[in-house]
């Protein structure tokens, strides 16, 4: 367990000093300022500040851990730093284990930057705590952990370059499979199409489970069971994800 | 003492290290070969990057990939990469934290960085190192654990003349120490000036073990490696002659045909 929080440590270390991550969080950050701006353009009506607010967050931070996910692991195999680690008394699961824990950390530090910018802007414009918004950046964060397990576990055999791809594609699927399956039963739609689509919906997560920023522009509180629930589903999904990319990485010829 | 018992690596294609068997206790051992001798691939599996596809290797009698055992053992890898980003000193607390030390241990990584001659570089970012000091940085961090067993891969590459006579003594001093350094190199005259005992490797498989004074009898180290490659690839010839010859009896005198008129198939070991 020592192993791991070194390699994290480590982690979060060398991806603060990251001029990369600079530039998209310098970009978020600028973002959200020009919610003060944009503010004046709707009117000052909160929720479209709120929407604006949050979303900028979303996608900042989701470049953040696309580009760190499918990055920080592949290098240091790639580049051989990993030969230094894994020939000390660390096993190849607590290196994964490890930068995953970084890149963790790297975010929840992304996700506060970025929250108090948010955080400050809405009680500058409206003088009130945004607990919701808090939640919802929460539940983002929650969603951004999924994809660093995604992409570590593609790193653990694809490039740099496909991990971009594929990270994005489940990105995209992930949000819109959720999104066609209450659609089509809603429709009524069924046989083999419908059969398709939810084959999709399960072998792809369902980041619509992290979307609470619907709930908190519209000041509507998100029930606990549902919270849980979310939380139980990612914590889930990573464990599986870091269990795939353990199991292919021990047979990786270094 | 290390053994490597019927040590063999196989990837799809190609057979990188063929049942290699020896015993080692000397105190500076050189594997010698040629550029993709399999020498590399040897000391990667005795660290753990790489899993033997059959045989051991065993340390004081422990199987080298035991958590313990490398807790003994020190590991510059073949033109090392780092984290270029970290400063020198940053570097070999990583290390040793992964060892589980690191705590209030300046002095040490201080004292190590001077000995390899990159102290004055401690706080810049590895980023601005020359490969030298690339390679002196990685020499340090292998002995950042104090370690009994310290296997170099190439660990002279890079460097000028003054700091591979700085290496060179660094390993003497190892010796004196009594810890135990293997090395790796295909360049004679370093196996002839530090190496107690060389280990002479050729396409996976170990021609000669043995001291060098011994191996060259007499003859410069060159000449008598060039010897034993020569001979050892003539045998080859001559045995693949042999076999094919063999092969071609058999299918003229169809006497080893099956019932059903198709040859059979022979399996050799």
């Amino acid at each position: 367990m020592k192993n791991i929080w070194v390699i994290a440590k480590n982690t979060l270390t060398l991806e603060v000093r990251d001029k990369i991550l600079y530039g998209i969080l310098a970009f978020g950050v600028l973002y959200v300022l020009l919610m003060l701006f944009m503010a004046d353009l709707v009117l000052r009506e909160l929720p479209m500040v709120k929407s604006f607010g949050l979303t900028g967050i979303y996608f900042f931070n989701a470049l953040v851990a696309i580009f760190l996910g499918t990055t920080s692991f592949f290098k240091d195999i790639d580049r051989k730093v990993a030969y230094f680690i894994l020939s000390k008394p660390v096993s190849r699961a607590q290196f994964l284990l490890g930068k995953f824990l970084g890149l963790c950390l790297v975010l929840l530090l992304t996700s506060a930057i970025l929250g108090v910018a948010y955080l400050g802007l809405i009680l500058h414009e409206h003088g009130g705590f945004d607990w919701l918004g808090v939640l919802a950046i929460g539940m983002q964060y929650l969603e951004m952990v999924l994809f660093v397990a995604f992409a570590i576990f593609v790193s653990t055999f694809a490039s740099s370059l496909l991990s971009v791809v594929y990270t994005s594609a489940v990105f995209f699927l992930g949000h819109v499979v959720s999104q066609l399956v209450s659609d089509a039963s809603q429709m009524g739609i069924g046989g083999a199409k419908l059969f398709f689509v939810k084959v999709l919906y399960y072998a792809f997560p369902n980041l619509e489970k992290f979307d609470a920023r619907s709930l908190a522009i519209h000041a509507v509180g998100m029930p606990f069971a549902e919270f849980g629930l979310a939380l139980a589903y990612a914590a889930a999904y990573c464990a599986l994800l870091l269990f795939a990319a353990i199991w292919v990485f021990e047979k990786k010829e270094l | 003492m290390v053994e490597f018992s019927h040590l063999t690596k196989a990837y799809r294609k190609r057979v990188a290290v063929e049942d290699f068997t020896l015993s080692v206790d000397a105190p500076i051992f050189g594997f010698l070969g040629q550029n993709g001798a399999g020498k590399t691939t040897i000391m990667k599996m005795v660290v753990g990057l790489l899993e033997p596809t059959s045989g051991t290797i065993t340390i004081d009698g422990a199987l080298s990939m035991h958590p313990i055992f490398k807790k003994k053992l020190g590991y510059m890898p073949e033109t090392p990469y780092f984290y270029e980003k970290m400063t020198g000193m940053e570097f070999l607390r990583f290390c040793d934290e992964l060892f589980g030390n690191g705590n209030g241990a300046t002095a040490h990584y201080e004292e190590l960085l001077k000995r390899v001659g990159i102290y004055g570089a401690r706080d810049y970012q590895i980023r601005t190192y020359s490969k030298g000091m690339r390679q002196r940085l990685g020499f340090a961090q292998a002995l950042v654990n104090d370690p009994e067993y310290l296997f170099l891969d190439e660990p002279l590459d890079g460097l000028d003349p003054i700091g591979r006579r700085e290496m060179k003594e660094v390993m003497r001093e190892l010796r004196q120490e009594g810890r135990k350094v293997f090395l790796n190199t295909h360049i004679l005259a370093d196996v002839e000036e530090i190496c107690d005992e060389v280990g002479i490797i050729h396409e996976g498989r170990l021609l000669y073990a043995g001291s060098v004074k011994k191996f060259c009898d007499g003859k410069p180290l060159e000449e008598r490696f060039m010897e034993i490659v020569d001979a050892h690839e003539r045998n080859r010839v001559q045995a693949r002659s042999a076999h094919k010859g063999h092969r071609e009896e058999r299918a003229e005198g169809g006497e080893e045909r099956g019932a059903n008129g198709k040859p059979h198939h022979h399996v050799h070991a």
